[in-house]
C-alpha cells in the first residue's frame, strides 16, 4: 500500500518568552495507506505535536512533513487549510462540538465547510451514522448526549467527508472504559470496514493495541516502531 | 447564548437609526411646516430686501411700509399685506407676524375662527390652534409676548404663516420700528401674471428681493440654512460612532467568547474568508433587526415627540429610512471587521486549548 503519511527529520521548536522549547527532534515516521497507526507515549514527548503538524495546524521548523503526496514545508497557511478541508478528519480528547448546533447540524457543518453540496453527504452520513449508532441522537445537542455520544458524533463529523486520513488525539481520554471500548471498536470497524487511514495517539498501551501498529514516542523522538 | 448581549447590540443599532432619521425629521419636517405655513398665506410674490435671510424673523423689518402702496398700483396686483416678522422665545422659538388685518385677509382669504374674533384692539393677539393647544391657552387670556401684555382675542386654524398674530402698528411700536416692515405678501389677480407682475416690481424696486412663492418655497431645503447640513452631518456621525462601538464590543468578545470553537472550525478546514463570513452574517442578522426595530421605533419617538410638542414636526420618509438602515449597516461592518480579522489570526492550536 503507498504511503500516505511520511515524516522524516522532523523538527518543531516553540518559542515562549526567551526560551525555546524543542518538541519534536527530529522525527521519523510514516503511515501506509489504510493503516490503523498509535503512537503512544507519556504527556509532553511531543505526540499531539506531531499529530497538529501532520494536520497541518501549525507548520515544521524543519525536516518532510509528506501528507497524500504534498508536501506540509512548502505549504502556507491557506494551502494548509485546504488540504486540512480536503484530505484530514480531526477527533479530540474534549471532543470539540459546537454547543449551539444539534449532532446533526454538527457532522452536516463539516460537510458545508468542505464544500459539498446540501444532500450529497447524505448516503456517507446515513452508513456512518449507522455505523456508530447514533441516528436517534442526531437532533440532540451535545449537552444532551453522553461522553461517547458526542465523541461518536465527532467520529461521524470526521468522517462525513470521506477524509484520506483520520487524525484522533487521544479520542478516549475523557470516556469511561465501557465508552472507551465502545469508540475504539468503531474506530478499528472503520478501519476494517471502511479502509479509513487512522492516525490515533494516546498515552494509554491499552488503548493503542487497537491499532495495526504502535509507535513509540519520548521527549520528541520515535523510538521504536 | 448571550440574550443580554445580543439586546444590547440591537438596541444601539436601533438608537443609532433613530437618532438619524429623527435630527433629518426634525429638520425637514421644521422646514417644511415652514415652508406649508408660508405657501398658506395664499400670496404669489413676496417682496424683502435684498440683504434678507429667507427665514423671515432674521432679519428684522427695514422696508417702509409705504413701499406697499407702490406695488399696489401694478395692474396685476390684488391685494398687497405688509408683514412684520419678529421671533419670540416665549414657549420656545417662534414667529409672530405683525398684520394690518384688512390686507392680510385680502391676500390670504381671511382667517377660519375656531374661538373668538379678530384683532380688534392694539394689545390683541391671534394665536393658531396648534399652538393653543401646546400652551394650553384660551380666548380671553392674557398672552405675554415680547415682555407685554396682549389679550388673547381669537383662535384660528393653523397654516397661515405664522402661529402668531398681532396688529402691525402695536408690533412697530414694540420694536422701535415705526413705519417698517419685513415683507410684503403680493396677491395677483391671476398666478398667470406672475411673470409680469415680478418684471414690474423689480423695474419698480430694482434693489429688492422678488420671488414668487414657488421659487421661494424651493428654496426651504437644509443646503440653504447656515450649518444646518453640517448640524445633520456630526449628528450622523455621532450616531455612527455609537452603533460602531457597541458593535465592535460586542463582536470581540463574542469572538473570544468562541475561541474554541474557532478553533474547531479551523481544524476542520474553515477558510479565513468562511471565518470571516460567519462573524459578518451574525452582525447583519443584529443589524438588520437593530434597523427594523430602528424603524419602527422612529414612528413611536414621532408620535410621543408631536404629542409633547404640537408645533414641531417631524418629516420621517422613505428615503432616510432606507438611507439610516444603509448607514447602520455599513458602521456595524466597520464594527465587527476587526474582531472578524482578529477570529482569522487565531492559532487554532492555541484556541483548540481556550477555556
Amino acid at each position: 500500500m503507498p504511503e500516505i503519511i511520511h515524516v522524516e527529520h522532523l523538527r518543531k521548536i516553540y518559542r515562549l518568552g526567551k526560551v525555546d522549547v524543542h518538541a519534536l527532534r527530529g522525527v521519523n515516521v510514516s503511515v501506509q495507506e489504510g493503516e490503523f497507526v498509535s503512537i503512544v507515549g507519556p504527556s509532553g514527548c511531543g505526540k499531539s505535536t506531531l499529530l497538529y503538524v501532520i494536520g497541518g495546524l501549525t507548520k515544521p521548523s524543519s525536516g518532510i512533513v509528506s501528507l497524500d503526496g504534498e508536501d506540509l514545508g512548502q505549504m502556507n497557511e491557506a494551502q494548509r487549510t485546504q488540504m486540512r478541508k480536503r484530505k484530514i478528519g480531526f477527533v479530540f480528547q474534549r471532543f470539540n462540538l459546537l454547543p449551539t448546533l444539534t449532532a446533526y447540524g454538527n457532522i452536516a457543518l463539516a460537510a458545508h465547510i468542505a464544500g459539498i453540496k446540501n444532500g450529497a453527504h447524505r448516503s456517507q452520513l446515513d452508513s456512518v451514522v449507522k455505523m456508530l449508532g447514533i441516528e436517534e441522537r442526531l437532533q440532540h445537542h451535545p449537552g444532551e448526549l453522553s461522553g461517547g455520544e458526542q465523541q461518536r458524533v465527532a467520529i461521524a463529523r470526521a468522517v462525513v467527508t470521506r477524509p484520506k486520513i483520520l487524525l484522533a488525539d487521544e479520542p478516549t481520554g475523557n470516556l469511561d472504559t465501557e465508552n472507551s471500548e465502545l469508540v475504539l471498536n468503531m474506530l478499528h470497524d472503520l478501519n476494517q470496514k471502511f479502509g479509513q487511514t487512522i492516525l490515533m495517539i494516546t498515552h494509554n498501551p491499552e488503548v493503542a493495541i487497537y491499532s495495526d501498529r504502535i509507535v513509540n514516542m519520548r521527549d520528541g523522538h520515535v523510538l521504536e516502531n | 447564548m448571550r440574550p443580554v448581549r445580543t439586546l444590547v447590540s440591537i438596541t444601539a443599532v436601533a438608537v443609532e437609526v433613530i437618532l438619524i432619521i429623527m435630527v433629518v425629521g426634525l429638520t425637514h419636517g421644521i422646514l417644511q411646516e415652514t415652508a406649508r405655513r408660508t405657501q398658506g398665506v395664499g400670496a404669489d410674490i413676496m417682496v424683502q430686501p435684498q440683504t434678507t435671510s429667507m427665514f423671515m424673523g432674521f432679519s428684522g423689518a427695514p422696508m417702509p411700509v409705504q413701499i406697499g402702496e407702490k406695488l399696489a398700483q401694478v395692474a396685476q396686483v390684488r391685494a398687497v399685506a405688509p408683514v412684520m416678522v419678529q421671533m419670540s422665545s416665549t414657549s420656545g422659538i417662534t414667529l409672530i407676524y405683525g398684520i394690518v388685518p384688512e390686507s392680510f385677509d385680502a391676500v390670504s382669504g381671511g382667517f377660519r375662527y375656531l374661538e373668538g374674533h379678530g384683532l380688534e384692539s392694539p394689545d390683541d393677539v391671534l394665536v393658531d390652534d396648534i399652538f393653543a393647544r401646546s400652551q394650553k391657552v384660551h380666548v380671553g387670556q392674557t398672552l405675554t409676548l415680547l415682555n407685554h401684555p396682549f389679550h388673547l382675542a381669537g383662535i384660528v386654524e393653523h397654516g397661515k404663516g405664522a402661529r402668531i398674530f398681532v396688529r402691525i402698528d402695536t408690533l412697530q411700536d414694540l420694536m422701535g420700528a415705526l413705519g417698517k416692515t419685513s415683507v410684503f405678501f403680493v396677491k395677483l389677480a391671476s398666478p398667470d401674471d406672475t411673470r409680469s407682475a415680478i418684471a414690474a416690481f423689480e423695474q419698480l424696486l430694482p434693489h429688492y428681493q422678488i420671488r414668487n412663492m414657488q421659487d421661494y418655497l424651493s428654496l426651504m431645503t437644509e443646503a440653504n440654512v447656515p450649518g444646518l447640513t453640517d448640524f445633520i452631518h456630526v449628528m450622523i456621525a455621532l450616531a455612527i460612532s455609537i452603533g460602531l462601538l457597541v458593535i465592535f464590543i460586542t463582536m470581540y468578545s463574542t469572538i473570544v467568547e468562541r475561541t474554541r470553537e474557532i478553533g474547531i472550525l479551523k481544524s476542520m478546514g474553515a477558510s479565513k474568508a468562511y471565518i470571516v463570513n460567519i462573524v459578518l452574517r451574525e452582525t447583519a442578522f443584529l443589524t438588520s433587526v437593530g434597523v427594523g426595530s430602528g424603524i419602527g421605533m422612529s414612528y413611536l419617538v414621532r408620535r410621543i415627540v408631536m404629542h409633547s410638542f404640537p408645533t414641531i414636526n417631524v418629516l420621517i420618509t422613505g428615503d432616510w429610512m432606507l438611507r439610516a438602515g444603509l448607514i447602520a449597516l455599513v458602521a456595524s461592518m466597520a464594527g465587527a471587521s476587526y474582531p472578524a480579522f482578529r477570529a482569522t489570526r487565531q492559532d487554532a492550536i492555541e484556541a483548540l486549548a481556550y477555556e
